[in-house]
């Protein structure tokens, strides 16, 4: 979720490297592994980056406006590199939360890299899919994930890693330089700019939750947007926590209940 | 605006923790790519979590912010928010941007005026 949230994503039968409807159909849509990279390159330097730029400037803003160390926001886009993560740690500090709670809270924003990880990777070709995806593995945030999904249906397999490769470099290598600006700038501009710039990351997480697809999604998304400041007033330090265990455990089960119904009612 | 508990090397031990558990979570999906289904429902249960918890973040930030956004009056924040939703709602596959703009800007505007 660093960048512009995923496509509608029809649910659809992992290509898997070996397909034939893969590496036979027709001529290549790169010459080589360079074009590829560049063109992953070039695609990212678009909206893509623009968004994502957009929401690390505002996060270092909000950190600086909060006098929280530079070194510590850089680093987090650094080693981190995933904004809601990020602003999760930066909030949870902030509010005063214990250690623990706070490295629970951002592992658990983070799981989603296990989903498109796993949907993702299979796409490439063997050849690519040796220990080296674990250093490539960190550039993968939302955009990322996002264009190469839509995108690697039309590339031969053999190119993917390298297109997806171009996409994340980019993304990731703008995000430090952002974040910093935003650090700087909201220290020497008036308030008024500043403003803005915080407030780019809420807006930013709020809109791309229109563009979640499944009904569960949007369920959690509902009950945790009531639930979250009720929990809050409550107690601070586990409220994220708790919040997104209750509400996620409901809707679950809400949703396992309507399907269950449903199902009962065709048979 | 920091709390106590949390200066010093806390913080650090924190940002540690926040990275590790990040990146355990991209090697663990490398681990495990080709091997499970993403329909599983661990997965679908996880994911509704996470969502729970980015939704109660952001409403959070937006109704009980913290530093600069506390100067704006809260119902201007929530109608910011919604007029921004509506522009997006209009063509959400090509208005993140329009509606980003129009949100921070205008914020930016109500800055300059108050």
């Amino acid at each position: 979720m660093t960048a512009a949230a995923p496509p509608p994503q029809t649910p659809q039968p992992f290509l898997t490297p070996g397909s034939e409807e893969l590496n036979e159909n027709g001529q290549a849509r790169f010459a080589d592994r360079k074009e590829a990279f560049w063109s992953g390159f070039r695609y990212a330097s678009g909206a893509p980056a623009m968004v994502l730029f957009a929401g690390m400037l505002g996060f270092g803003a909000m950190a600086k406006t909060n006098n929280v160390d530079l070194w510590f926001t850089s680093l987090s886009t650094l080693l981190m590199f995933a904004l809601p993560g990020q602003v999760v740690l930066l909030d949870m500090v902030l509010s005063g939360s214990s250690v623990v709670a706070i490295i629970l809270a951002v592992t658990l924003t983070s799981t989603r890299f296990v989903t498109m990880t796993v949907t993702l990777f299979p796409q490439l070709h063997p050849r690519d899919r040796n220990r080296k995806l674990y250093a490539s593995v960190h550039l993968l945030a939302m955009t990322a994930w996002a264009v190469s999904m839509r995108e690697f249906q039309a590339i031969e397999s053999k190119h993917r890693l390298h297109y997806y490769l171009g996409l994340g470099i980019l993304c990731w290598a703008i995000s430090f330089p952002a974040t910093i600006l935003g650090y700087l700038l909201a220290g020497f501009v008036p308030n008024w700019i500043a403003l803005g710039l915080v407030f780019i990351n809420p807006l930013f997480f709020l809109l791309t939750f229109t563009e979640v697809k499944t009904a569960l999604n949007r369920l959690a998304i509902i009950l945790g947007g009531i639930l979250g400041p009720c929990f809050y007033l409550l107690d601070r330090d586990s409220s994220l926590l708790v919040t997104g265990v209750v509400a996620g455990t409901v809707a679950y089960f809400i949703d396992y209940q309507f399907l269950l119904r449903r199902f009962k009612d065709q048979s | 605006m920091m709390n106590t508990a949390l200066q010093g090397w806390g913080i650090w031990l924190a940002l540690a923790g926040a990275c590790i558990g990040t990146y355990l979570c991209r090697a663990i999906g490398v681990l495990l790519s080709g091997k499970i289904n993403q329909e599983s429902p661990i997965f679908k249960w996880l994911s509704a979590v996470t969502y729970a918890m980015v939704a109660a973040l952001t409403v959070r930030m937006i109704i009980l912010p913290f530093g600069l956004l506390t100067t704006v009056p809260v119902y201007l924040r929530i109608s910011l928010c919604v007029l921004c939703l509506a522009i997006m709602l209009s063509n959400p596959q090509k208005r993140l941007v329009p509606a980003l703009l129009t949100g921070t800007l205008l914020m930016m505007t109500y800055g300059l005026i108050f």
